[in-house]
């Protein structure tokens, strides 16, 4: 699709506490409904560990230790969403899915400077800077995940 | 991490995925060491083996379509012996045999068509195998499961095939003879 006002952006949305955050459908290969990662050694506490997802180890990210937030909704069912993030995969572990909704251009703000959420759609779901959020973490733990 | 003056093209491209985007804080987790043990691809062979009375035999996996639970036959009037009747596999007619008969085995398979049809035993299985003149089954005992091996793993007999023996393997539980399932219905 060519660059203008009709151009539209699909995401994947998910609850983290009491907010929705969203990310690239693209960037989702599945959703793991019950996921017991085994530990790292090391890992920040972010990190869950690692599980086997078709012969291939992919590291777990609590995302709900990540962003702030609230108690999530009562509906919620916990997830892990297996996404990519350039040739590797992590699994993100959410507190509930929101569905996949399509946003046109229109429809989205840019976000608050400095963090990670990139911009703002129409019913508050948060784009995420996935690399950003989960690239610049701290590296005071040293050679951890 | 967003530039100041990001415009919200910019925010997009961003938010897309791209193949060659960079996660500098993100380490390579070594890829499981399942797949660093297996051969390399093509070398290996796929053995599905299988027990009739107390032996043990495999056929390759490539020609096993389907391992069904063994279950009651349409009985074929005067059918010889290997026949054992006939499967109505979604739609496909397809003859099942008996394989001990060409392999010199007593045969360990109960009456299974007809009216003095009985209940198959519990592990028996009718492996579908692909042939020469479309699907046929096999009835074995029991299923083990698949060996993946090198194919140097295999003893062969000294001189090439002989009959529809194409090797031996020794496993744990004990040698299991590797056989053409085309063989076993001729």
């Amino acid at each position: 699709m060519s660059d203008g006002a009709g151009q539209t952006v699909d995401v994947c949305a998910f609850w983290v506490g009491d907010a929705i955050y969203g990310i690239d459908v693209a960037r989702v290969d599945e959703i793991l409904p019950r996921v017991v990662p085994l530990p790292v050694a090391d890992a920040p506490p972010h990190v869950e560990g690692v599980v086997h997802v078709h012969g291939t180890a992919v590291p777990i990210v609590d995302l709900r230790r990540l962003l702030p937030g609230g108690p999530p909704p009562r509906t919620a069912k916990p997830k892990v969403i297996l996404a990519r993030i350039g040739r590797r995969r992590v699994g993100l572990r959410v507190d509930g899915m929101a569905g996949v909704r399509r946003y046109t251009e229109a429809e989205i703000l840019p976000g608050p400077k400095g963090n990670a959420v990139l911009a703002v759609a129409g019913d508050d779901c948060r784009l995420l800077d996935l690399l950003g959020l989960l690239g610049n973490r701290p590296a005071e733990r040293g050679p951890g995940l | 991490m967003t530039a100041p003056d990001a415009t919200l093209a910019e925010l997009l491209a961003r938010f897309r995925y791209r193949l060659n985007e960079e996660s500098p804080g993100l380490v390579e987790v070594p890829s499981s060491p399942l797949e660093a043990d297996l051969p390399a691809g093509g070398e290996e062979l796929q053995l599905l083996t299988f027990g009739l009375g107390t032996a043990e035999y495999a056929v390759a996996l490539g020609v096993v379509t389907e391992i069904l639970r063994a279950r009651p036959l349409t009985e074929i009037p005067r059918a010889k012996p290997p026949l054992l009747g006939v499967l109505n596999l979604r739609g496909v007619i397809t003859p099942v045999y008996d394989p001990s008969l060409r392999l010199g085995l007593p045969s360990t398979v109960p009456v299974c068509a007809g009216p003095d049809c009985q209940r198959p035993p519990r592990p028996a299985r009718i492996l579908v195998v692909r042939t020469a003149l479309g699907p046929a089954g096999l009835w074995v005992d029991r299923v083990r499961g698949v060996q993946r091996l090198r194919p140097n793993a295999l003893e062969r007999p000294a001189g090439g095939p002989t009959g529809g023996v194409m090797g031996v393997l020794r496993t744990a539980e004990g040698p299991c003879t590797v056989v053409d399932p085309e063989w076993l219905l001729r």
